[in-house]
């Protein structure tokens, strides 16, 4: 095998310019699947970082029934406390109660319809991306005890301040269904996430002024939840499954991830991700033929070498390996030249980002930041080595075949 | 009893092309003993390469029997033959044909891998070998570094290092000038004279002829004189 190994290494370096021809493409086109599979990560993370970092949450903690039917009236108890206490023994995760309700925001000269987002600053600041997204002011101070006229702050997003045209310090009258559904606020920060659709329906109050508005004493809607390593997610669902039914053992809850709760983008990103595949496949099936090509060729020049070989009284077998070597040698050196590029490339991307330009508006309403950071993850590399395997079978497979078959009286006399 | 290392038994080889059938060799009966320096002469066309190809296991006859040491390869399976080729049999070709990403080292080492010796007594025995022929110099040499007559006598030394029953060397002066087929020739008089190795040539030269003990000749696939002279 040795021998066989050292003949194929020759073989290639005896036709360089073909084996670096077939060499190049398949390094350039894996670096360049790379880079579209590091784009395509980028993109998904940054869609799922969007999503779960604004209103879904990675996992959400409501009253039974809530996901199908967000009743206002569909309240967990004692303000959610115990379950965001009991959330919070699992290592790295943080939880923030929400009382949510359908609104409308009233400027003195624009109104809009709105989600009022009820919670606590504190618990919030860990949860969501909104602490850290404001371009003016933060979130609202706790009324003062006894303060008779004071208004409480409201936090809009900056969208939303556009188009009701009021500015850090504005009043704004939001509105709720129910008896006690009105009240005066003063906008006390302005938030831009990146994502323009939450920008624009999203206003956020404290728990206890929400409550107040949506008349749910105090009850909240969710108790939302973040993770400092999302690659635990699962087994954070399995513990909040397990323990949080022991807190209130009568009060009936649903425990859902946010690909439970938005399943056309759980859908979509799985998608994306097949697309992957998809370009790897094609790139590789093109591959295959170059590669196939190449060998045959090299085979076709070599006849009557084999011819010899055959003739001095090498199987036929362990002709079929000389080709197939070859093949591997030629389609491993490419995959790993194109791994190397492939990821240096990615590697640098993650870090200077890829801005978007003129796609970013239109990006912002998909809930995407307008600099995408591509990624790649230790896994990502195993499948197109896998598929280099392949492919360097599925291309050796006609040559191969051709040299074995030979006839060694004709092959010797070949010219 | 002679020792008779090859036998061609009523062998027939007709070559079909679409239609058209050649009738390459018809009925030939002929046996090689060991130690023989034989040569197949006959013109163009009348059968010596396809006879030489039938007898070293390459071809397959369309009828009758080739005997190696005495076994019967003509129902053997393609694998059979090969590994018979490799233990028994030894070939120089007329095109040199060594392995060109091979030295001459490893090109004589080659049969000796494929028959399982081990790495130190494939390179003893193929350095040996190399040097008893005069061409230790050209050990680590690749084919495109040697001359003709050079690749020529690795071939040679490549053909015997196995020590096989017979080398059968097809046309092995045709490529070569004068001085250095004589050499070519006296290299492979002196094996047979002093290591008693067979050999069995298909050739036109009449310099090989001249020093062959046996002389087979062939017209249109039949063979028309056997002449044997004293050595």
């Amino acid at each position: 095998m040795v021998t066989l190994l050292r003949i194929a290494w020759r073989n290639l370096w005896r036709g360089w310019r073909r084996s670096a021809v077939v060499l190049s493409a398949l390094a350039i086109g894996l670096a360049a699947c790379l880079v579209l599979v590091g784009w395509s990560h980028g993109w998904i993370r940054q869609m799922v970082e969007s999503a779960v970092s604004t209103r879904l949450a990675l996992l959400a903690v409501h009253a039974r029934g809530y996901q199908a039917n967000p009743d206002v009236e569909r309240t967990l108890r004692d303000g959610g406390r115990a379950l965001a206490d009991a959330i919070e023994r699992f290592p790295g995760a943080a939880a923030s109660p929400r009382a949510l309700g359908d609104g409308l925001a009233q400027s003195a000269r624009q109104s809009a319809r709105v989600v009022l987002v009820g919670v606590v600053p504190e618990r919030e600041a860990r949860v969501s991306i909104v602490a850290r997204s404001f371009i003016a002011g933060g979130f609202p101070e706790a009324t003062p005890i006894g303060v008779g006229r004071s208004v409480p702050g409201v936090v809009v997003g900056e969208a939303l301040a556009q188009s009701l045209k009021v500015r850090l310090g504005d009043k704004l009258v939001l509105h709720a269904p129910g008896e006690t559904g009105l009240g005066a606020f003063r906008i006390s920060g302005v938030f831009r996430s990146g994502s323009i659709g939450f920008d624009k329906s999203t206003v956020f109050l404290r728990l206890e002024d929400a409550q107040r508005l949506l008349d749910v004493g105090d009850g909240v809607h969710e108790v939302a939840i973040a993770l400092a390593d999302p690659r635990a997610l699962a087994a954070l669902t399995a513990f909040a499954r397990a323990e949080l039914p022991r807190v209130n053992p009568d009060e009936a809850l649903e425990v859902l991830t946010w690909k439970e709760r938005e399943p056309r983008l759980a859908a979509m990103l799985g998608l994306m991700a097949d697309t992957a595949w998809i370009a790897y496949a094609t790139m590789f099936a093109g591959m295959a033929f170059g590669i196939a090509n190449a060998l045959l060729m090299s085979v076709y020049e070599r006849i009557r070498e084999f011819g010899v070989l055959r003739s001095l009284g090498l199987p036929a077998a362990r002709l079929v390996w000389l080709v197939l070597i070859e093949s591997l040698l030629l389609t491993f050196g490419g995959a790993l030249l194109g791994v190397g590029l492939g990821a240096t490339l990615v590697w640098v991307l993650e870090h200077t980002g890829i801005e978007l330009g003129s796609l970013s508006t239109g990006l912002s309403q998909l809930g995407i930041g307008t600099t995408i950071y591509p990624h790649l993850d230790p896994g990502d590399f195993v499948s197109p080595l896998g598929l280099a395997f392949a492919t360097a079978l599925a291309a050796a497979i006609w040559p191969a075949w051709k040299a074995a078959r030979l006839r060694p009286a004709e092959a010797v006399r070949h010219v | 009893m002679a020792d008779i290392v090859l036998e061609a038994r009523r062998v027939t080889k007709i070559y079909r092309a679409g239609e058209i059938e050649t009738l390459a060799l018809s009925e030939v009966d002929l046996s090689i003993e060991r130690g023989e320096f034989s040569a197949l002469s006959g013109p163009s066309g009348s059968g010596k390469t396809t006879l030489l190809n039938l007898l070293g296991t390459l071809d397959r006859p369309t009828s009758g029997h080739i005997f190696v040491s005495g076994e019967d390869t003509t129902e053997m399976r393609e694998a059979q033959r090969a590994h018979l080729r490799l233990r028994k049999l030894g070939f120089v070709f007329q095109a040199y044909n060594l392995v060109p990403v091979l030295s001459a080292l490893e090109n004589v080492e080659f049969v000796l891998l494929l028959q399982g010796a081990a790495s130190a007594e494939r390179q003893r025995r193929a350095l040996a070998c190399l040097a008893d022929l005069g061409l230790a110099e050209l050990a680590e040499k690749r084919p495109n570094e040697m001359s003709g007559g050079q690749q020529q006598r690795v071939a040679v030394a490549r053909a015997i290092a196995s020590e096989p029953e017979i080398v059968l060397a097809d046309e092995p002066t045709a490529n070569l000038d004068s001085k250095t087929a004589e050499d070519l020739l006296d290299l492979m008089q002196r094996l047979n004279r002093e290591r008693n190795v067979t050999f069995l040539f298909s050739t036109h030269d009449p310099r090989v002829m001249a020093r062959a003990r046996r002389e087979i000749r062939l017209v249109d696939g039949r063979i028309a004189s056997d002449q044997r002279r004293p050595g």
